[in-house]
């Protein structure tokens, strides 16, 4: 073995003496890696699927609509073409797998359906596609749901709800999930289209106006999946970058004692010859070793915590935004390498201050085992300037933020954040030992307290990482969790005021007309109110231009909906905003206000059919979980004046109606192509949508948590032997081992409940950050900032209990040691 | 006999069992099994108009037209225009089909070339044997009067006097591409000449087997109108060939491909000739048409077509220069592309593009006309 191998197995032989320290290394690696890469893997995940449904549809295809709202039939799909148009027929519709699980089926024309996708005319195999009985087009991870696996699915026939059975599978990766796709012919059988066509689609930008009669949706006007989910990605990053932080912090705690214990062992090694660059030089590559095994186990535990949380991004995502991804795990190879790379730069970046200073340590002072912390006073100073800066930068991005139009700088907001927790973890230290030394100073006629807080003070640097840890932590547990529960209390309120209908149907445009006059006809309807939908560009507000696409929805402005429905600003009024809406002037949700400047009063031009709309804005809406701008008009007006396609049906009941017969009824008559949902089941739904989203959201806060937890456990025991050679002599003095163990207890309970008091304001502060701008810009809402001062007490709570039970193992552990084995440590080196 | 790409359909519409593996279907597919099919034979009566329509109880049939044009300085333009059929089942096993059903597969090929510029275009369509009115479908082929179409890609008679045949006076019309990329044809044929029926009787031996088509052909067409290329409008006259073949096997087992010519030649004469390349030896066969449409067929004995120098386009090593001798009529001409960058990147590809005739001996201009190689 060369000198070096020897002076590295020197080196590492350190923790052959001390496994605890290994273990907590690798543990705070595994546990950080773990979190930030489980949730890169989920965000890599969801890409894929995304990049595969606009790979194959979405986006690059415009659709094309009839004017009157009949539906499309084949002779529309013939004349288009026979007059030159490139268009392909489209049909699209939910089945029922015999499991219950709804799929999209989606039937094309693989002849006419332009460009050279997956099923373009050159791409596939048309035999079997064209010609009964077909082909269904089946992503790998859709298999569950047709109760089939990869080896059993190549040419199976599942049998539907109804009985009827799917033309034989093939597998296409390249597919979306929860997507079946097949020949326009079976298509239309299994989904009963007869002649009817869901929609034309043809090449983004290939038709230069809509022909005569038809209403044209461009690509660019519908939202692809991915830009629509971006802010969703970026607050998991957020919150997975924190849990990085606080896990790197371990790390650094645990490398910080592993060096300075083989302190002397440097100096040996030195003194034997061994030259000082390499000993950096060994260190860094034992970090190197470390790191591999510490990130490698991270990436495998994150692929884990990715599959167990996935499903519920999916659900939240799907809820939320509408769009499918897969529940299983599509890894990229950059995700891999990507992962390596953050956890490695990481942990040199954790790691880099710790060979600096054994860099920089003078030979001869390394003697002296306590080298550094002796600067401990200087390094508080630093901490403290340095905290002023965080809280500078933070100042300075409050009041740029504050300067811009809401809704912008979803980044900085993010950095806002950052620099607040940055600022009040970088106080901490400092703060403690100036309480310490005031206590102190007030302790002095206690004997036994006045020795705890001078020693809590000796503690301190090796404590103060672990508690900054705590903080932020604790703070983003208070802030996120503040914001979810107010958003909860302003969401159930607006979801109560909203659904103002008893029973909301939902029926296939040809059917609506019947079923209107039906419902006119029955005795238990108060107030029908039908809604209408569309799509179109914003082109002006007040006069500048803007080019956003915009949904529009129709209402009626009954008198059941005017009296409850929801409004954040109003001209003159709540009534006069209603009477002009049904008059012709339009409301805008919240969303669109925000990314505008509208107001009520400013006018919109929207593009209508047949040239510029111009409208004027009487009111701005609240419109929670919706992700894109909408402009509310009447159903009358919106028919009148745009191309609307006619939505579902509300219906208002007399008091003493009789719901389960009118649903009997409809069912009688209409069969199963009319939808219908009672107000309930809306509620229980939206209500459903908004747990499943921030499931996730707390998930990943109380995970952090249980890190910062782990990461001030993993100092005290760390520090343990060491504590106990300090305890011994008191113990000597009379002082019995139970009250030792008890000022133990009191010592780290009272750093956690400054810890725990300091993160009160903090995390209100974080609160206020999220309402007020992260969830602007991210989602287009704004929420009243809500205190809890339930939260508040828990987090003070848990504060406490995570510090007791962090301290409670070593105190334990000394309760149990005989108070010979104390005072030999007393002895030992 | 002609052509070819009915080869694509072949390769798409090919059950699992019976085709070849994926990206080598390609011409070799044209000798599948017909079974349920009607086959083409000598004994088949040609019967017009009738036969210029469709013919579902076939499975493979085209429309095929080229011509040699050339601008007001003189410079010399092609066009193809092709409409394709393929039936995926005989008419006679078709259940009820559905207003989707995809027994019938149209395909449609537009190519306009000069010089170096070479635009090619494809379109697909759906259709069914059963019956449905014209306006109800996408492609098809109507007698009474004669019009052929796949979108508004068409091919239809302008006049129908009585006693005249209905591919007399034609209009074709095809455009693709937008803007500066755009291009197409709109023209006027009118024939100087009769309908030629090819082979025996307008059966077109293709094989030792008895495989073969029914073809006829009208070589004689005049051509006036215009062309877009390049999103520039040229006036153009000329000469056009309209092919007409359909068969349910056209290949033997072993055949690959084929080299096909029809030439104009300025004596007014047509020549037809084809080669077709099989393991066992080649089949040489063709026409040699009288300015008055008489016919006489050309075998092995009669035909000489040699390759005489190859070049490689798009990666395929093709023969694009020919001798082509009739040895009793002491004709000895050599037959080269024009520009040899003509390949069809369509979903089959293959190579067709305008050809000129010389004297072998002189090197005397004879003539003009097209050429097709397939299966390379």
């Amino acid at each position: 073995m060369t000198g070096l191998g020897v002076a590295l197995a020197t080196l590492l032989s350190h923790y052959r003496r001390h496994p605890a320290q290994l273990v907590l290394l690798l543990l705070g690696l595994w546990v950080a890696g773990a979190l930030w890469s489980g949730v890169q893997a989920i965000n890599a995940s969801a890409r894929d699927s995304y990049a595969r449904a606009e790979a194959l549809f979405s986006s690059g295809l415009d659709t094309l609509e009839r004017r009157d709202s009949a539906p499309l039939t084949r002779d529309d799909f013939i004349a288009l073409r026979r007059a030159g148009l490139p268009v392909s027929p489209w049909l699209e519709g939910e089945i029922e797998a015999a499991g219950g699980e709804r799929l999209t089926l989606i039937g094309l024309d693989p002849l006419t359906l332009p460009g050279d996708g997956p099923l373009g005319p050159g791409g596939a195999r048309l035999g079997a596609w064209l010609s009964p009985p077909w082909q269904t087009r089946v992503a790998p991870e859709t298999l569950a749901a047709l109760g089939l696996d990869r080896e059993t699915a190549p040419g199976a026939e599942p049998r539907l709800a109804d009985g009827r059975r799917l033309p034989p599978l093939a597998l296409a990766p390249s597919l979306p999930p929860a997507t079946l796709v097949t020949d326009l012919a079976a298509a239309a059988r299994l989904l009963g289209r007869g002649e009817r066509l869901d929609r034309l689609v043809a090449p983004a930008g290939e038709l230069a106006a809509a022909p005569e009669g038809y209403a044209l949706t461009r690509a660019e006007a519908r939202l692809s999946p991915g830009e629509l989910t971006a802010s969703f990605h970026l607050s998991l990053t957020a919150m997975a970058l924190l849990a990085l932080i606080v896990g790197l912090f371990i790390v650094q705690a645990a490398l910080g004692l592993a060096l300075e214990q083989r302190l002397g062992l440097l100096r040996t090694l030195r003194a034997l010859g061994v030259p000082g660059r390499h000993l950096v030089g060994l260190l860094a590559l034992e970090l190197c070793l470390l790191g591999l095994a510490g990130a490698l186990a991270g990436i495998l535990g994150g692929v884990w915590l990715a599959r167990a949380l996935l499903p519920d991004v999916a659900a939240s995502l799907a809820s939320l935004y509408g769009t499918e991804i897969g529940t299983r795990l599509r890894l990229p190879w950059h995700y891999w390498l990507g992962g390596l790379g953050v956890m490695l730069g990481g942990l040199f970046l954790a790691g880099g201050g710790v060979l600096w200073r054994a860099a920089r340590l003078p030979v001869l002072a390394l003697g002296q085992a306590q080298a550094w912390r002796g600067r401990f006073h200087r390094q508080l100073t630093r901490q403290a300037l340095a905290g002023a800066g965080a809280a500078t930068l933070g100042l300075a991005l409050w009041a740029w933020l504050a300067g811009r139009a809401p809704g912008e700088g979803l980044i900085a907001a993010f950095a806002l954040v950052a620099a607040l927790l940055l600022a009040g973890a970088l106080w901490l230290p400092p703060l403690l030992a100036t309480a310490l030394a005031g206590l102190g100073r007030l302790a002095r006629p206690w004997p036994l307290g006045h020795w705890a807080l001078a020693d809590l003070q000796l503690q301190l640097p090796r404590l103060a990482l672990a508690m900054m840890a705590l903080l932020i932590a604790l703070s983003a547990n208070l802030g996120v969790g503040s914001m979810v529960g107010g958003f909860r209390l302003t969401f159930l309120d607006w979801l109560d005021r909203r659904l103002v209908a008893d029973l909301y149907l939902a029926p296939p445009p040809a059917r609506l007309e019947a079923l209107d006059a039906w419902l006119a006809d029955r005795p238990e309807v108060a107030q029908r109110l039908p809604t209408a939908s569309g799509d179109t560009t914003l082109q002006a507000v007040d006069g500048a231009a803007s080019g956003r696409p915009v949904e529009l929805f129709g209402i009626t402005p009954g008198e059941r909906l005017t009296a409850t429905w929801p409004l954040l600003a109003n001209r003159d009024g709540r009534a006069p905003a209603w009477t002009a809406l049904a008059a012709g002037d339009a409301f805008v949700n919240e969303q669109l206000a925000i990314a505008e400047g509208i107001t009520p009063g400013s006018r919109l031009t929207l593009a209508g059919p047949d040239g510029p709309v111009r409208l004027a804005v009487t009111a701005v809406y609240p419109d929670y979980g919706n992700p894109r701008s909408q402009v509310l008009l009447a159903t009358p007006v919106l028919h009148r004046r745009f191309d609307a396609r006619p939505g579902g049906l509300g219906v208002a009941l007399r008091p003493d109606a009789d719901t389960a017969g009118l649903t009997a009824a409809l069912a009688e008559r209409f069969g199963g192509e009319v939808t219908v949902r009672d107000q309930r089941q809306v509620k229980r739904l939206a209500v459903d949508v908004f747990e499943r989203t921030f499931a996730i959201t707390r998930a990943l806060n109380a995970l952090t948590l249980g890190v910062a937890a782990l990461a001030l456990l993993a100092s005290l025991l760390a520090q343990g032997r060491e504590r106990r050679r300090r305890l011994a002599p008191l113990w000597a003095l009379g002082v019995p081992r139970g009250r030792l163990a008890g000022v133990q207890l009191a010592q780290l309970g009272g750093a956690a409940l400054v810890t725990g008091l300091l993160a009160l304001p903090l995390g209100v502060a974080v609160t206020a950050c999220l309402v007020g701008e992260i969830n602007v810009a991210a989602f287009g809402w704004r929420l009243p900032l809500h205190v809890f001062p339930g939260a508040l007490a828990v987090t003070l709570a848990t504060a406490l209990g995570v510090a007791l039970l962090a301290a409670a193992l070593p105190a334990v552990s000394l309760w149990r040691t005989p108070p010979r084995a104390l005072l030999a440590e007393e002895d030992s080196p | 006999m002609r052509r070819l790409v009915a080869g694509l359909l072949v390769m798409l519409l090919a059950g699992c069992g019976e085709a070849p593996p994926e990206g080598q279907a390609g011409f070799a597919g044209l000798g599948a099994d017909a079974e349920g099919f009607r086959q083409a034979g000598p004994e088949v009566t040609l019967r017009f108009p009738g036969d210029h329509g469709a013919h579902p109880d076939y499975r493979l049939e085209w429309w095929y037209l080229t011509a040699n044009l050339e601008d007001a300085e003189g410079e010399p333009l092609g066009i193809q225009w092709t409409l394709f059929r393929r039936a995926g089942r005989p008419p006679s096993s078709l259940g009820e089909p559905g207003p989707w059903a995809a027994d019938q597969l149209w395909m449609a090929h537009l190519a306009v070339s000069r010089g170096a510029s070479h635009r090619v275009a494809e379109r697909f369509a759906r259709g069914t044997a059963a019956p449905r009115a014209p306006e109800a479908r996408q492609a098809g082929v109507t007698v009474r009067p004669f019009r052929s179409w796949l979108d508004d890609w068409t091919l239809a008679s302008r006049s129908e006097a009585p006693g005249a045949d209905a591919l007399d006076h034609l209009a074709v019309s095809a455009s693709a591409g937008r803007g500066d990329d755009a291009f197409g044809l709109r023209l006027a044929l009118d024939a100087q000449g009769p309908l030629v029926r090819h082979g025996e009787a307008g059966f077109s031996r293709k094989a030792e087997g008895g495989q073969g088509s029914m073809y006829v052909s009208q070589p004689f067409y005049r051509v006036a109108g215009e062309v877009v290329l390049d999103g520039e409008r040229v006036p153009v006259t000329g000469r056009a060939w309209l092919d007409r073949e359909w068969s349910s096997q056209l290949l033997g087992p072993g055949q690959a491909g084929w080299d096909w010519l029809a030439l104009h030649l300025d004596d007014g004469h047509k020549l037809m000739a084809f080669r077709l390349r099989g393991d066992d030896g080649d089949v040489l066969s063709g026409s040699w048409i009288a300015p008055d449409g008489a016919v006489i067929s050309l075998g092995p004995e009669d035909l000489r077509l040699t390759p005489l120098a190859t070049r490689e386009v798009a990666g395929h090593e093709l023969p694009l220069r020919w001798r082509l001798a009739l040895p009793e009529r002491g004709l000895d001409l050599e037959v080269a592309a024009r520009h040899p960058e003509r390949w069809m990147p369509t979903a089959v590809p293959y190579w067709e593009g305008a050809v000129t005739v010389r004297d072998r001996a002189t090197g005397e201009p004879r003539g003009v006309g097209y050429l097709e190689l397939t299966g390379y």
